[in-house]
């Protein structure tokens, strides 16, 4: 035998380290910077406090019709000089919303950090905003929605969100609203939602060689002509459970996989118990490795890939399984998985399976916080939640911690096989009776349209 | 413009058995990026075996002589680590990023698997990942609007027998075909470390790495002789355009304009990359200020164009457009075709040229920010190009594109007469 049969073992240990933070109040908003030596890419990322949670409920997509609308043209130049001036530079306006933030961020070579900052000011701040824009912007983001609907998923999340959250309630409908609700938006409704939420400071984040760049002068051009002091940000919304499982089917004619979404209400971001609970996610669905991927993918072949997490914000939370099947294996695929789960709940996790998943989760610390995307990502997260600088090598150390107990516990108590809604998006003529035949739940049917 | 594109060491040893190590030393984080270049792709497939490299791919994962089926995930995710594999027309690669200290590891299930796999692959293995792959089939090409489309453009760009001719994905028919004998031969032949390319970097140095690649990979025979591909260089143009229409379930209209242009790593391969910038990448983009802004007939979200960077044979350019309600698709190929036609007669303008450059060199420096990110170009350009250090070319090959250049290559390949249009027409509703 010409290979080495012995596994080899770890060496020494790398002492794991954040990147330094520095932390400032210049102008009236916050500067949060992780410093990278040598890196020649930088990133700022202005965070305001004005995500989907701060929509009205029926105002679904505002801030996406926003976010769109703020690169048609400004006070200074139109929608096409602002396209050219910016990405002139080398970036893109890109911006995000979930539901605690609006983001908005350049990443360029970090020699033109400033005058991307200053760009990236001038299309949040002073959008023009001009009602004929508006409107085409809002009657496009309806489209780019209704394409997106067009593939499996969005329904089915939908559905799912709404069952769990309540569809009275904003975070029971979609994140990024629907066609319809963003169809049914005005002009006054984004020019309102821009001069309540967009011209506070907020917070400048930023991840580069601080030695190449004065934080002072890029907050300076951030926080230019903002005011308005903080605001609540709300408590945890208490979700009730339901107190039986049923399966709701959505129909998809001619599908040749059905789109899985299980799921039940979780606890909120700042729970005690959020990283056992994030151990027993991964345990059970987080990694290519979990319960469900080895036995929905790995043994059984029913599908590409099968996902479930515990996902959670400021005000909620929730446990979810996404996947999809074969449309010919819906009802075994949708039997074990709730099997797994229930498995999980009942019996907890093994050492064996604890110690991949608290490793693989620390080890991925010093893996995917490289560039200075993630990092200001990660940063992004000490800002919303209000966590220490050390926060990710505290984050490691109660990792590499947790012990079976905990997050046997943790699956015992947050995990709810009972009162999981089943959502199925499928071709409902062949699946419908198989799944009625499964005895999970009762099947009901999405109403079309 | 920058000297390189590569500001860091590169050191490259040939093994005994024609194994090549590649090593880029940075101590800045305490992680390590492993990575191997196969040279086989689906270009070497012959007809009746498409999707076989592809499903070998998966095969690479559940166990080998010295490794329990399952293991080799477990094992890396177990040591904190991000694994992968990807096939395309040209290569197989497969890659993983793990704290520093588990390196050896990372080498070791490498190794297992270069020298060892066919003792441990069985017919249930090979039964379940072709299931797997089935699905990915359906997951990603068949279940989804317009998902089909570059199985549709490859055999409209490339004649039958050409090696880019049919998708990596293959068909469900030569999946089912599939035998556990063609997988054993199929790694016989091609998994030989004279067809490999090992890079790391990040956090170790070239006499550990060099050292402990003798270690594991020093004994694994070379193979004597490796089957070429078929010879794909010569594309003879039609000098007739080429239209396929579908007509289909799909929210709107959507039109791709394709082109077979220059091997990646060819000078002209950087022009297009510049052209298709100018093209279709952003807001200042000629797509989006054409046919988003100005006449308002595409969806902003849905124009762009890019060049693919397969380097066997002249590689695709591709720009695309789905219509705004109310809009045909005939009038969006029309507008189309028009833009891509313009390249040749509108001269591009310094302004859009400095503004592809700062795009492309963001890009390029984005990829760089990563290990992982710089394992996987040092190993495409030792395997593609026998030298890694040619990396650093790549940027200021970008950056010396004159507009001139993309005038004379969108006159010379990018022609009316050798163009190939796929339209999706949504089915007529009742």
């Amino acid at each position: 035998m010409t290979l080495i049969a012995e596994r080899p073992g770890p060496g020494a240990a790398r002492p794991y380290r954040f990147p330094q933070v520095v932390r400032r109040v210049v102008a009236g908003g916050q500067v949060v910077a992780a410093h990278l030596p040598g890196q020649n890419l930088a990133v700022a990322l202005l965070l305001l406090d004005a995500g989907a949670g701060r929509e009205p409920v029926g105002k679904e997509g505002l801030g996406g019709v926003l976010a769109k609308a703020l690169e048609e043209g400004t006070g200074q130049r139109d929608a096409t000089a602002y396209a050219l001036a910016i990405e002139a530079l080398g970036t893109e306006l890109v911006t995000g919303l979930d539901w605690d933030t609006f983001q908005a961020s350049v990443q360029v070579p970090v020699d033109r950090l400033g005058a991307a900052v200053e760009l990236l000011a001038e299309a949040v701040r002073t959008p023009r905003l001009d009602p004929d824009d508006v409107r085409r912007v809002r009657d496009d983001e309806a489209t780019a929605l209704r394409m997106d609907w067009a593939n499996p998923g969005p329904r089915a999340d939908a559905v799912l969100r709404a069952d769990l959250f309540g569809a009275d309630n904003r975070w029971g409908r979609p994140m990024y609203g629907d066609p319809d609700s963003v169809a049914g938006l005005d002009v006054e409704d984004v020019t309102v939602f821009h001069s309540e939420w967009f011209i506070r400071p907020g917070t400048l984040v930023v991840a580069g060689d601080l030695d190449r760049i004065d934080l002072d002068g890029l907050a300076a051009a951030a926080f230019a002509g903002t005011g308005g002091g903080p605001v609540d940000r709300g408590t945890p919304i208490e979700v009730p459970r339901h107190d039986r499982r049923r399966i709701i089917l959505v129909d998809r004619p001619g599908s040749v996989q059905s789109t899985l979404r299980l799921g039940h209400p979780a606890p909120h971001r700042a729970h005690p118990d959020h990283v056992p609970i994030a151990l027993a996610g991964t345990v059970l669905g987080g990694a290519f490795t979990s319960r469900l991927n080895h036995l929905i993918r790995e043994v059984r072949g029913y599908t590409y890939g099968i996902r479930g997490e515990f996902a959670s914000s400021r005000r909620f939370g929730r446990f979810a399984v996404s996947s999809g099947v074969q449309t010919a294996v819906t009802a075994p695929a949708l039997v074990e998985s709730v099997g797994e789960i229930a498995r999980t709940r009942a019996g907890g996790v093994t050492e064996d399976e604890l110690a991949v998943a608290r490793s693989w989760r620390a080890g991925q610390l010093s893996v995917e916080l490289q560039s200075p995307r993630a990092i200001a990502g990660a940063l992004t997260t000490l800002v919303v939640h209000d966590l220490p600088d050390d926060y990710h090598a505290r984050l490691r150390e109660s990792l590499l911690a947790a012990d079976v107990a905990q997050v046997s516990a943790a699956a015992a108590t947050h995990l709810h096989p009972e009162s999981l809604t089943l959502v199925v998006e499928g071709d409902a003529a062949l699946i419908r009776d198989e799944l009625v035949a499964t005895g999970l739940g009762e099947v009901v049917d999405h109403p079309v349209g | 413009m920058p000297d390189s594109g590569y500001p860091w060491p590169i050191s490259t040893t040939r093994l005994d058995n024609g194994l090549r190590v590649v090593v880029s030393e940075d101590r800045t984080a305490p992680a390590v990026a492993v990575n191997l270049w196969y040279d086989v792709g689906s270009r070497h497939e012959p007809a009746g075996q498409t999707g076989f490299a592809h499903l070998f791919e998966h095969l690479m994962f559940e166990g080998s002589v010295n490794v329990a089926k399952t293991e080799h995930m477990k094992l890396v995710q177990g040591a904190g680590g991000s694994l992968n594999a990807t096939t395309n027309p040209d290569r197989t690669n497969y890659f993983e990023t793990v704290p520093a200290e588990h390196l050896e590891l990372a080498l070791w299930l490498e190794a297992d698997r270069m020298g060892g796999l066919v003792p441990a692959l069985t017919q249930e293995t090979l039964d379940n990942q072709r299931d797997v792959v089935k699905n990915e089939r359906r997951q990603r090409y068949e279940n989804v609007p317009y998902g089909d489309a570059w199985l549709r453009l490859l055999p409209l760009l490339y004649p039958p027998g050409h090696p880019y001719h049919h998708a990596t994905i293959g068909s469900m028919a030569d999946l089912n075909a599939a035998d556990l004998a063609t997988f054993q031969a199929f790694h016989q032949t091609y998994y030989a470390p004279n067809n490999a390319v090992l890079t790391v970097v990040g956090d170790t140095g070239v006499e550990e790495v060099v050292a402990l690649a003798e270690k594991y990979f020093g004994a694994i025979p070379a193979r004597a002789e490796i089957p070429v591909a078929p010879d794909g260089r010569v594309v003879p143009a039609t000098g007739v355009p080429t239209e396929e229409t579908v007509v289909t379930d799909v929210p709107a209209p959507r039109v791709y304009v394709a082109h077979r242009t220059y091997p990646f790593g060819t000078p002209n391969h950087d022009v297009v990359t510049v052209l298709a910038t100018v093209l279709g990448s952003g807001r200042g983009s000629r797509l989006y200020q054409r046919l988003a802004d100005g006449e308002r007939i595409a969806q902003p979200d849905l124009v762009g164009a890019y060049g693919v960077d397969l380097a066997h044979a002249p590689a695709p350019l591709i720009a695309t457009a789905t219509a705004r309600p109310g809009v045909s698709g005939q009038r969006l190929a029309e507008g189309l075709a028009e833009v891509v036609d313009e390249l040749a007669t509108v001269p591009v303008t310094p302004t859009e040229l400095d503004r592809a450059k700062a795009l492309l060199t963001t890009a390029w420096w984005r990829q760089m920010s990563t290990v992982d990110g710089r394992a996987d170009a040092l190993g495409r350009y030792a395997t593609q190009f026998g030298d890694p250090a040619t990396v650093a070319d790549r940027l200021p090959g970008w950056l010396a594109v004159t507009a001139d250049q993309i005038a004379e290559v969108a006159a010379e390949v990018l022609t009316a007469a050798d163009r190939v249009t796929l339209t999706y027409r949504p089915e007529e509703t009742p």
